[in-house]
C-alpha cells in the first residue's frame, strides 16, 4: 500500500489540528471556564462584550469566558435543553416572568450569599423584582421605562390643550382626535391585558380567587371598548402580543398621536420620520393607582442550577462586573435604556438636558426621573397561567371589539378561573 | 485421521451446495438493507424515535425539569375542556374549503398554460413563483397588503367598493377567510404544476381520437382530460388536505391566532401549547388528535376519489 502525498498532507493537518487542540487544552487546563448567554445583544453590541471580555480576562487571568448570545425567541428553549441536559452556562441574561418561572422549577439558583453586600449598589426596585420568596435571583441588568411621544401638531387639531395624565383622559383624548382629525389616538398594549390592569392598580387574583369582574376593572374594559367603537385605537394589531412595529410604524406616519415606547423609540422618529419628529414632543405615561410607571422590563444575569463551586463565585465575580456603574452605564448610552446600578442612574447623562435637545433627550431625562417608580409587572403565583390568561384575553378582546357584554364575559372568566384556582 | 477418513466426515455435496445458496441468499437479502441503512438509522433518530417518544409524552405531565409522570387520558380531558382547542379543530375543518378551491383553480391554470402561445413559460414561472417564495415574506407582505392602510383596502376605496378601511386581519369575522386566501395564494403554482405534468402525459391520440369522433371542447375536457388526470386529482387532494389541516406558518407570521382566537388552527393551538406556553403534554395531544383528522380524511380522499380510468 502506498500513501500518495495528498494523504500525507491530510495526516499531517489532522497531526497540526490535533496538536493545536491538545496544547490550547493544556494552556486552558486550570482556569475557570465561564459561559454566559445574553439575549438578542449581537451584533449590535458585540464590541462592547468583546472589550468587556478582554478587559475581565486580562485583570483575571484564571478566567476564561465564553460569550454566547441567543436569540430572544429560542432562548427559553435553548435554555430548558441545556439545564436538563446539564450543560447550563454560568450566566443567562432572563427577563423577570421567565426567571420567575424557572426558579419556581428550582432551574435558578438564589444569589442573595454571592450578591452579599453589593445589592446595595443597584436600585430597589431591581432588587425587588428579582426577589421571589424572599430570595435574590439574579444580578440586575438594564431596565426599561415608557414614556408618552405625542404629536403636537395633531393634538392642536384635536383641540387638546392639556396632555392626558391618566388612562381615562387619554381615552377620552383619542376620541376627540379621531372625532377632530380622522386619525387615531393611540395603540394601547390590548395583547397583554394582564399589565393593562396591573398598571391601573387593578389586581386580577386576591387570596386565591380571581378578582377581574370588580366595577373597576368593569369601567376600565368599557372605556377601552368606547374608544375602540369612537376609533380612537389603532385597530391594527391592536391584540397581538406585540403591538409596538404597528404602534411605531403608525405614529412615523402620523396615524395615531400619541405613542407610548420607551425612550430609545423616538431615535427610529427621528431617523425614519423627520417630520413627525420635529412636532413630537414628550410627557410621562399616564400612571395608574398603584404609582407603577409602565414599562419596566428589567434584564439581568441568572444562574441556572448546575454552576457550583468555583465556577458560580467566579460567574458572580463576572457578572457584578458586567453590571457595575461604568458598564452599566456605558451599555445604557449605546442601547438607550436605563441603568439599575443607583452611581449609574444618577449620571448626568440622564440628567442634564442640552439646550438643543430633541424628543429622544427630553425622553430619557424623563425615564430616568421614573426609574424610582419602574418595576416590571406580571402575575405571579398563578399555576396555569397561560391557560388562563388566554381566556382573559379572548373574554376582554371580546368586549372591546364589540361582541360580547363587558360586564358578562368578565363574569364568565372569573368563573372559569375560579374553577381552575380552586383546588 | 486419513484423507479417506476425512473425507468421509464432509459434508454431501447438496449440503454444501445448499450453504452456499443460503450465504448467496443472505447476502442477496442483506445488501439493499445496507443501502437503507442510512436513511433507516436517520428516519428513525428523527422521526420514528420522536413520535413514538411524543406519543407517550401525551399521555403524562412533564415540564422538561422533571420525569414525565403517567396521567392517562387526563391531557385529552383538558383538550376536551379548552373552547379554543374546539375553535381551532373548527377553523381546521373550514380550512379544508381550500381543498376543491385550489383544485379547481389548479387544473384551470394548468389547462391555461398548457398551451404553446408565445410567452406561456413566463406566466407558468410568475404562477411558481409564489411557491419558492418563503412564507415569511409572503406573510409580511400580505401583512401589509392587508394593513389598514394597505394595498387592498386603497384599490376597493378607490374602486368606491368600500368607504372605510376594512380590518382584513383585525376583524374577527374575516381575519380566517383573509389567511386562507393567501394559503391559496402560495398553493396553486405548486398543484397547476403537477396537474400540468399530468396534462402533458395525456396520450395525444386520444384526444384527436374524440376530434374525430365528433366530441365538443367541454366533452373532450369531461370525458378525456378528467379521467386521465384522475390519479393526480386524488395526489393533489389528499396533499391539499393535509396542508390544510397542518397550516402554521401563515397563521404564526400574520394573525398568531387573533383576534379573539379566531385563526387558531390545530396545528397552530399545538404550536401554541408546546413553545409559547411550554405545555408540552397538550401540545403533543392536540398534535395527535390532529394526526387522527388527518389520517381520516386521507382515508376519505382515498376512498372517494378512486381513480376508475387509467
Amino acid at each position: 500500500m502506498t500513501i500518495t502525498p495528498y494523504c500525507k498532507r491530510i495526516v499531517a493537518l489532522l497531526l497540526l489540528c490535533w496538536g493545536v487542540s491538545y496544547v490550547s487544552g493544556v494552556a486552558a487546563a486550570g482556569k475557570v471556564h465561564v459561559e454566559f448567554w445574553t439575549m438578542s445583544l449581537k451584533p449590535k453590541f458585540t464590541a462592547y462584550f468583546k472589550t468587556l471580555v478582554g478587559e475581565y480576562t486580562a485583570s483575571h487571568p484564571n478566567v476564561e469566558l465564553e460569550w454566547v448570545d441567543v436569540p430572544w425567541d429560542t432562548l427559553q428553549t435553548k435554555l430548558t435543553a441545556a439545564i436538563v441536559a446539564g450543560s447550563a452556562p454560568a450566566l443567562v441574561q432572563l427577563n423577570v416572568p421567565w426567571a420567575y418561572d424557572y426558579a419556581l422549577y428550582g432551574a435558578l439558583l438564589p444569589v442573595d450569599e454571592l450578591l452579599g453586600r453589593d445589592r446595595d449598589n443597584y436600585t430597589a426596585g431591581a432588587i425587588a423584582d428579582l426577589t421571589f420568596k424572599g430570595r435574590i435571583y439574579g444580578f440586575p441588568h438594564y431596565n426599561s421605562v415608557n414614556v408618552m411621544a405625542y404629536n403636537r401638531a395633531l393634538f392642536k387639531q384635536a383641540g387638546i390643550t392639556r396632555v392626558p395624565t391618566t388612562r381615562a383622559e387619554q381615552l377620552e383624548a383619542a376620541k376627540q382626535i379621531r372625532a377632530r382629525t380622522g386619525q387615531y389616538g393611540f395603540s394601547p398594549a390590548l395583547g397583554k391585558i394582564a399589565g393593562v390592569f396591573l398598571e391601573e392598580g387593578l389586581p386580577l387574583v386576591e387570596n386565591g380567587k380571581a378578582v377581574f369582574n370588580s366595577p373597576a376593572h368593569v369601567a376600565l374594559i368599557t372605556k377601552f371598548a368606547d374608544a375602540y367603537k369612537a376609533g380612537g385605537l389603532l385597530k391594527d394589531k391592536l391584540f397581538s402580543e406585540d403591538n409596538f412595529p404597528a404602534s411605531i410604524d403608525a405614529y412615523k406616519s402620523g396615524r395615531i398621536a400619541m405613542l407610548e415606547a420607551p425612550p430609545s423609540a423616538l431615535t427610529r422618529v427621528r431617523d425614519d420620520a423627520p417630520d413627525v419628529y420635529a412636532v413630537t414632543d414628550v410627557a410621562p405615561v399616564p400612571i395608574g393607582a398603584p404609582g407603577v410607571a409602565a414599562g419596566g422590563w428589567l434584564f439581568h444575569f441568572a444562574m441556572p442550577k448546575g454552576t457550583t463551586g468555583e465556577v458560580a463565585i467566579e460567574a458572580a465575580r463576572f457578572a457584578k462586573f458586567l453590571t457595575n456603574d461604568p458598564n452599566q452605564l456605558e451599555f445604557a448610552k449605546l442601547a438607550g435604556t436605563f441603568p439599575t446600578a443607583r452611581n449609574a442612574v444618577a449620571d448626568p447623562h440622564f440628567q442634564q438636558l442640552r439646550t438643543d435637545a430633541g424628543a429622544y433627550e427630553k425622553a430619557m431625562a424623563l425615564g430616568a426621573k421614573r426609574m424610582s417608580v419602574v418595576r416590571t409587572l406580571y402575575v405571579a403565583g398563578v399555576p396555569g397561567f397561560e391557560r388562563l390568561n388566554k381566556r382573559l384575553q379572548d373574554a376582554v378582546e371580546a368586549a372591546i371589539i364589540g361582541r360580547r357584554d363587558v360586564k358578562a364575559a368578565l363574569d364568565e372568566t372569573v368563573a372559569f378561573w375560579n374553577s381552575k384556582l380552586t383546588p | 485421521m486419513t484423507s479417506e477418513s476425512a473425507l468421509s466426515n464432509a459434508p454431501p455435496r447438496h449440503f454444501r451446495n445448499d450453504a452456499v445458496a443460503a450465504r448467496a441468499r443472505w447476502r442477496r437479502n442483506l445488501r439493499p438493507w445496507l443501502f437503507l441503512a442510512p436513511a433507516l438509522v436517520l428516519l428513525g433518530a428523527f422521526t420514528f424515535w420522536p413520535v413514538l417518544w411524543g406519543s407517550y409524552l401525551a399521555f403524562t405531565e412533564y415540564n422538561f425539569l422533571t420525569p414525565p409522570r403517567w396521567v392517562g387520558l387526563a391531557n385529552f380531558e383538558d383538550l376536551l375542556q379548552d373552547p379554543v382547542f374546539f375553535i381551532s379543530i373548527k377553523n381546521s375543518l373550514l380550512y379544508l374549503l381550500i381543498v376543491p378551491a385550489i383544485q379547481l383553480g389548479a387544473i384551470v391554470l394548468a389547462v391555461l398554460v398548457n398551451n404553446s402561445l408565445p410567452g406561456i413559460r413566463f406566466f407558468r414561472a410568475a404562477f411558481y413563483t409564489p411557491v419558492v417564495t418563503s412564507v415569511s415574506v409572503v406573510g409580511i407582505m400580505w401583512g401589509w397588503m392587508y394593513n389598514e392602510q394597505g394595498l387592498i383596502n386603497a384599490v376597493l376605496r378607490w374602486l368606491h367598493v368600500i368607504n372605510d378601511p376594512v380590518g382584513w386581519l383585525s376583524d374577527d369575522r374575516l381575519a380566517l377567510f383573509s389567511v386562507m386566501a393567501v394559503t391559496l395564494w402560495r398553493g396553486l403554482g405548486w398543484y397547476m404544476v403537477l396537474y400540468l405534468a399530468s396534462l402533458q402525459a395525456i396520450p395525444k391520440d386520444l384526444e384527436e381520437a374524440a376530434v374525430l369522433d365528433g366530441a365538443s371542447r367541454f366533452q373532450r375536457f369531461w370525458r378525456i382530460t378528467i379521467p386521465m388526470i384522475m390519479p393526480t386529482i386524488l395526489l393533489c387532494t389528499v396533499l391539499s388536505t393535509l396542508s390544510a389541516m397542518k397550516v402554521l406558518e401563515e397563521i404564526l407570521i400574520m394573525t398568531k391566532g387573533g383576534p379573539v382566537s379566531s385563526t387558531y388552527t390545530g396545528l397552530y393551538y399545538a404550536y401554541d401549547q408546546g413553545i409559547r406556553a411550554f405545555n408540552f403534554p397538550r401540545a403533543l395531544a392536540a398534535s395527535m388528535v390532529v394526526s387522527v383528522f388527518c389520517l381520516a380524511l386521507a382515508w376519505l380522499n382515498f376512498r372517494f376519489i378512486r381513480p376508475r380510468h387509467r
